[in-house]
């Protein structure tokens, strides 16, 4: 496995409350992992210690091979804006603009014409199936395809990971399903790693792999296919 | 079966939680200087009103004069530029007897003289030659009470006379000059009942009275915006009641209730930092000084109809918010409905400022007429604003390249009601400053030609050349050094103003000036010697009610903007704070989202407050073409400071929420999963 991010003996405690235990973890290039648990387990903490936004007590956390944790907030930000891709339980989409636009952000945040950064948005809704829908905003589309408007954000700035927090946690078991086929399938074919949180069996079950996380620690670990 | 709606209205409300109790406290703190901020002007009306109502007995109605028992005369005299009112009183002999004037216990005796009690401290404090010496001598002086006068600074004399006295007898008979405007009077009276409203408190009522119409709006604004705060919260609070099964009439019910009790909390506050601060309050000076404390009370009825007042817009604005809640709960729930503005908006602005232009076009407007076409434009922009707020959006949507302009545009045309009420305070105070500093302008009085002249009229040229030679003998006795000259009928550069009389030109300050009217008070037979101060005093009247009521309302009006952007900027945050907060740990610059967020208000701004400004501009133009005078420029500076220190201090207020900003987009809450 060609290793996309790492993080190696992370250790995250809030107070008296130890959120993670040491955990060792990787993932690669087209790589999926699920990381699954009970509430308070840790998974959140551990995800957001991955993508940069939590910084753990103690460990490293590694980008291809190069610290991270230890970079600072504006390097940081950058680096979530241009490398990683965020797709979350709901809400993450601006109501006011249209689902095109809210594609093309990441690319005008990064300074890309507004011309051509809508054209190169416009371009992810066919293969996620949701052709017809640009000019749509958020509040006229289903959940389901407000997720994949997601989807498509997350992947428009060609990220090496993709950091998915309870993705499918608000949607119906049909719709669960397509997205995140979707989304494990279109993150592969981008050459991109996958972390995503979920409480959903058959959700994970769609990863190359799964971690179970107890007390801030690892306690099980499940691979399915090669990667 | 007893209704669930209280109970559970209060079940919520208490476990909102400290962001919950943020927002009632804030929309409390809005309803609150809304509340006293319209109690002060209300009472500033009725206070001036009262003030003027205090001063008419000073002018009272004459009557036949068979039935006269007394003469009474009115002079105004001036000391260090500031008026004293004179008020000579006698008895007709042979007639009955005469109540005593106002403030007094007895009808003044010949020989007395009664003093407010600022005049005595005048007194006391400049040497008698510049003023003591105008008066009788006495022994002491009497006081004359609150009753009798308009404010505690008030400068007034009453002077018991005989009836043969020329200070009576002559008094303002055919020789006052033609810009005298009532500072001097003389009547056969038996009572001191009047109607007439002297010059120096004439005009206070009607000044404030406008003031108090501008700034209506900025604090319907300020209680809107608080209605409006906790709206987010609200909603999905009650839309998954609406989802649960809760009719639209109980989640109206339910707004109703929590918005109102937050309203009547903080009107009442407001009502009573009102009462609390009234001694303060009474210290602020307007026109002829600062106020009787009782003037100011406005009473309890008033107080508590404000107080429903700010309540009922603080819970329309906030029962509004929610409508679509009741009607379409999943509209709401998942804002699918853009808040699109009609063309209607537009044709009816358009239709009223054809009619307004019309009107005016003219120039012939009674102050009136004015103030109702200047109340049709207020109320109809209130119509436009939010419709041109939303083309503007499309506009600059169509062109925005940067994303915090594309961010900014969208948000304007999709909810321009909410972009308009963040600005529409700013953009009100807008029209006020241009108002108000043309109405300015227009009151500029040139640079003096009289200041050094003193002047006496007399009867006739033959007792004007007499006059001259007393005058040189008593000037020279005061030590003032002065060139006496005398004025004819056709006299008409010296502020004789064409009367027969003397002139005397002083050298020296205002000291001296004071001293050769003193000296001169008894060349002067019936009106006493006047300098530019009497002769200016209409305009300069109505220069100081405008610039005083014209800086308390720019200043209350900014005050109000201000504290809506600022309230409307943090509810905003507080509404919008997921999204912000998941697009920050996506990586989007903070400084991305602030930008969006100030210009959200910038676009507006500069588009509707530049439109305002010029609107008042014009408005006021009109109105001082209606008074006939004229208008120059140099009150453009300081139109243009007033937007300008209002535009920052709007921005300071939207800056201001930039902390909540970081705070609520800080990253995930520390939790152990």
């Amino acid at each position: 496995m060609n290793t996309v991010l790492a993080g190696h003996g992370l250790v995250k405690k809030y107070g008296s409350t130890t959120a993670l235990s040491g955990v060792d973890v990787e993932v690669g290039e087209r790589d999926s992992l699920a990381i699954m648990g009970p509430s308070g387990s840790g998974k959140s903490t551990l995800l957001h210690t991955l993508a940069g936004i939590v910084r753990p007590d103690d460990g490293q956390v590694l980008l291809r091979g190069e610290r991270i944790d230890k970079l600072g907030e504006n390097r940081l930000s950058a680096l979530r804006r241009k490398r990683f891709g965020f797709v979350f339980q709901f809400g993450q989409l601006l109501p006011e603009l249209p689902a095109e636009e809210n594609v093309a952000l990441p690319l005008m945040l990064e300074d890309m014409p507004r011309g051509r950064a809508v054209e190169r948005a416009r371009r992810w809704f066919a293969p996620l199936g949701i052709d017809g829908l640009e000019k749509r905003r958020p509040g006229q589309l289903s959940g389901g395809q407000a997720q994949r408007v997601a989807i498509a954000r997350a992947l428009v700035v060609e990220p090496d990971v993709v950091f998915a927090d309870e993705p499918t946690g608000a949607l119906d078991q049909t719709t669960s399903t397509e997205v995140v086929r979707l989304l494990t399938s279109v993150t592969r074919e981008q050459g991109a790693a996958l972390v995503m949180v979920t409480h959903d069996a058959d959700v994970a079950a769609h990863c190359d792999r799964i971690l179970q996380v107890r007390d801030g620690q690892i306690t099980h670990y499940t691979q399915y296919t090669a990667a | 079966m007893r209704s669930p709606v209280l109970p559970l209205t209060w079940h919520l409300a208490r476990s909102s939680g400290r962001r919950g109790l943020q927002s009632q406290l804030l929309a409390a703190g809005a309803a609150a200087v809304g509340a006293f901020v319209m109690l002060v002007m209300i009472a500033a009306t009725s206070g001036a009103g009262i003030r003027a109502d205090h001063t008419t007995w000073r002018t009272p109605d004459a009557v036949p004069a068979k039935r006269a028992t007394a003469v009474q005369a009115l002079a105004t005299t001036y000391v260090r530029h500031e008026p004293v009112t004179v008020v000579s009183l006698a008895r007709l002999p042979g007639r009955g007897t005469t109540p005593a004037p106002p403030g007094l216990s007895t009808f003044p005796g010949k020989g007395e003289v009664y003093v407010s009690p600022a005049l005595a401290a005048l007194l006391r404090e400049l040497p008698a030659n510049q003023l003591a010496d105008r008066f009788p001598k006495v022994t002491s002086y009497g006081t004359i009470g609150a009753a009798g006068l308009a404010s505690p600074d008030e400068l007034v004399a009453v002077v018991g006379r005989a009836s043969g006295d020329p200070a009576v007898s002559a008094a303002a008979e055919g020789s006052t000059p033609w810009f005298d405007e009532g500072q001097s009077a003389r009547a056969e009276i038996s009572g001191f009942s009047g109607t007439q409203k002297p010059l120096l408190t004439g005009l206070d009522k009607g000044m404030v009275l406008l003031g108090l119409v501008l700034l209506a709006m900025p604090v319907v604004v300020l209680s809107s915006a608080a209605g409006r705060l906790g709206a987010a919260r609200r909603e999905q609070r009650l839309a998954a009641l609406r989802l649960a099964g809760a009719t639209p009439r109980q989640i109206l019910t339910m707004t109703a209730v929590e918005a109102a009790a937050v309203g009547v909390a903080g009107a009442l506050t407001g009502a009573l930092a009102y009462m609390a601060l009234l001694p303060v309050l009474a210290e602020i000076p307007y026109g002829v000084g600062g106020w009787y404390t009782d003037q100011l009370w406005v009473g309890l009825p008033w107080c508590a109809a404000v107080v429903a007042g700010v309540t009922v817009l603080l819970t329309v604005s906030a029962v509004s918010m929610l409508r679509q809640v009741a009607t379409a709960p999943l509209g709401v729930a998942q804002e699918t409905n853009p808040r699109r503005t009609r063309w209607i908006r537009f044709a009816l602005f358009a239709v009223a400022l054809l009619y307004i232009w019309q009107s005016a076009g003219g120039g012939q407007l009674s102050s009136r007429q004015a103030l109702v076409l200047l109340g049709l434009f207020y109320g109809t922009f209130w119509l436009f604003g939010p419709w041109v707020v939303d083309r503007l959006g499309r506009i600059v949507g169509r062109f925005a390249r940067r994303p915090a302009t594309l961010l900014a545009a969208r948000r304007l045309s999709d909810d321009p009601r909410g972009a308009w009420r963040t600005v529409s305070g700013l953009v009100l105070a807008g029209f006020v400053a241009g108002f108000f500093s043309v109405s300015q302008l227009g009151s500029q009085l040139g640079s003096s030609d009289y200041g050094d002249q003193v002047a006496v009229v007399a009867p006739s040229a033959a007792d004007a050349r007499h006059a001259a030679t007393e005058a040189r003998t008593l000037l020279d006795r005061a030590g003032v050094t002065a060139t006496v000259t005398t004025g004819g009928a056709d006299d008409f550069d010296t502020l004789l103003g064409g009367n027969p009389g003397v002139i005397a030109h002083v050298v020296g300050g205002t000291e001296r000036i004071d001293a050769a009217v003193t000296a001169l008070t008894s060349v002067a037979a019936g009106t006493p010697p006047y300098t530019e101060d009497y002769a200016t005093a209409s305009d300069r009247v109505a220069i100081d009610r405008v610039s005083d009521v014209s800086t308390a309302t720019l200043a209350l009006s900014f005050a109000l903007a201000t504290a809506s952007a600022g309230l409307t900027a943090a509810a905003n945050v507080l509404d919008r704070r997921r999204v912000y907060g998941l697009l920050r740990l996506a990586g989007t610059p903070l400084r991305v989202l602030n930008r969006a967020r100030v210009r959200e208000t910038v676009l507006p701004l500069v588009v509707l407050a530049g439109g305002t400004t010029a609107m008042g501009v014009y408005g006021s133009y009109q109105l001082n073409k209606a008074a006939d005078v004229t208008i120059n420029t140099t009150g453009a500076l300081q139109l243009a400071a007033c937007v300008v220190v209002g535009a920052l201090a709007m921005f300071a207020a939207i800056a201001g929420s930039r902390p909540l900003l970081r705070k609520v987009t800080d990253g995930p809450a520390p939790t152990a999963d």
